[in-house]
């Protein structure tokens, strides 16, 4: 019991005491690779600090959410705004509550075979503690029968980080590779934070598990790991552990300024490693 | 010796005509509208067009109901028949599958 509550404390210690920056935000489902579709889809809109199931700042409304489809590489692609299934809901962290969004997305809409790549600008999000706006505009990849589609196209967001491999579509070991781009051109040397989720979402209770499945990290260099983009813009990052992986390359969309106010505008993905 | 001959150039004949050995599995799913149509769509799993594919509709005993091809979207939509029924989609040899009806929800 001595050894649960300074475990938990510890936590608490972690959680406060990292840098503004891993801030996360999840367009969370379970599962991205699926076989059928078996129901509506449940997407959890969350902006918190995944690693530690710590701080979950408010969300403003989302400025645009949509999904584009496609079915097989030579398909026609489907954009469909999905701005109409959002609802606002109360998501629990191990700290605090925060305000947070779900889109439950009809079946009919992610019911063919292929790919269907979910895109979430959000409203900026004032860091109070560096006086500057965030916006984290994140991609995520869900894969309906294992027919592939435009998962490394872009989806023509400011800033966007393009996958060179599949991000539903990885084994625990493999590499994701990706390029980061601002307004379509690959950005040299950008510096992405890489974020392990490391407490499970809970989509009925909208919380995250208390239980951790790392819990043991060197230093804080671990929580929140940070990279480099090569000379091409290009990124390669093993993964070690199934689950889910966020990266945002930091600050390297073309807006710099909102509400008169330093803007980091970045680019998120997620990827799912499963076991073999 | 005549006899591996014969044998020999009959196997060489074969490969020939064989076709194009293919590289992609087909897939095919099918969804009821809940307006009385069914669609059906297609694809091969290297991604490639399920375009201009033959689809049968059948009754249970096997008689064609109705026939068509899968449009330039690989999907192919019909008028959902009474009583059981399976869809067969049909890209050649090896390439056929058969979807029961009943297995046909929203």
């Amino acid at each position: 019991m001595k050894q649960r509550i300074l475990f938990f404390t510890g936590l608490m210690v972690l959680a406060f005491s990292v840098p503004a920056w891993a801030h996360f935000q999840m367009v969370y489902t379970p599962e991205s690779a699926v076989q059928k579709t078996a129901s509506d889809l449940n997407l959890k809109l969350v902006f918190t600090h995944p690693f530690g199931a710590g701080h979950t700042m408010d969300m403003g409304a989302p400025q645009d959410f949509f999904v584009v489809a496609q079915k097989g590489e030579d398909g026609r692609k489907k954009r469909t705004d999905l701005m109409g299934y959002l609802k606002p809901i109360t998501w629990t962290s191990l700290t605090n509550s925060g305000k947070a969004y779900e889109a439950t997305v009809p079946k009919k809409i992610v019911r063919s075979m292929g790919d269907y790549v979910f895109c979430l600008v959000p409203e900026p999000y004032y860091e109070g503690e560096e006086d500057i706006y965030i916006q984290q505009i994140t991609k995520m990849v869900m894969n309906v029968s294992g027919l592939p589609g435009n998962w490394a196209e872009p989806a023509g967001l400011k800033a966007e980080i393009l996958p060179l491999d599949k991000p539903y579509g990885l084994w625990t070991g493999n590499v994701f590779r990706g390029i980061v781009t601002s307004n379509g051109k690959a950005v040299p040397g950008a510096d992405i934070e890489v974020e392990y989720m490391n407490h499970a979402p809970d989509m009925k209770k909208n919380k995250f598990e208390k239980r951790a499945n790392v819990r043991k990290i060197p230093n804080d260099a671990f929580e929140t790991m940070t990279i480099k983009a090569d000379g091409r813009g290009m990124f390669t990052f093993g993964i070690p552990k199934a689950g889910w992986w966020g990266f945002c390359a930091l600050g390297v969309g073309p807006d710099k300024l909102y509400k008169g106010k330093e803007m980091s505008q970045d680019a998120v993905i997620w990827v799912q490693a499963h076991d073999m | 010796m005549r006899k591996i001959f014969i044998t020999m150039a009959l196997l060489a004949f074969g490969l020939v005509f064989a076709g194009q050995a293919p590289a992609h599995t087909p897939m095919c799913d099918c969804f009821d509208n809940g307006d009385d149509t069914v669609t059906c769509e297609g694809g091969f799993s290297d991604g490639s067009s399920a375009a201009g594919v033959v689809m049968h509709v059948m009754d249970s005993s096997g008689k064609a109901l109705l026939q068509g091809k899968m449009n330039q979207d690989s999907e192919f939509t019909f008028e959902k028949p009474d009583g059981p029924y399976k869809v067969k989609f049909d890209a050649g040899e090896g390439h056929k599958i058969e979807i029961n009806g009943e297995d046909i929800v929203e």
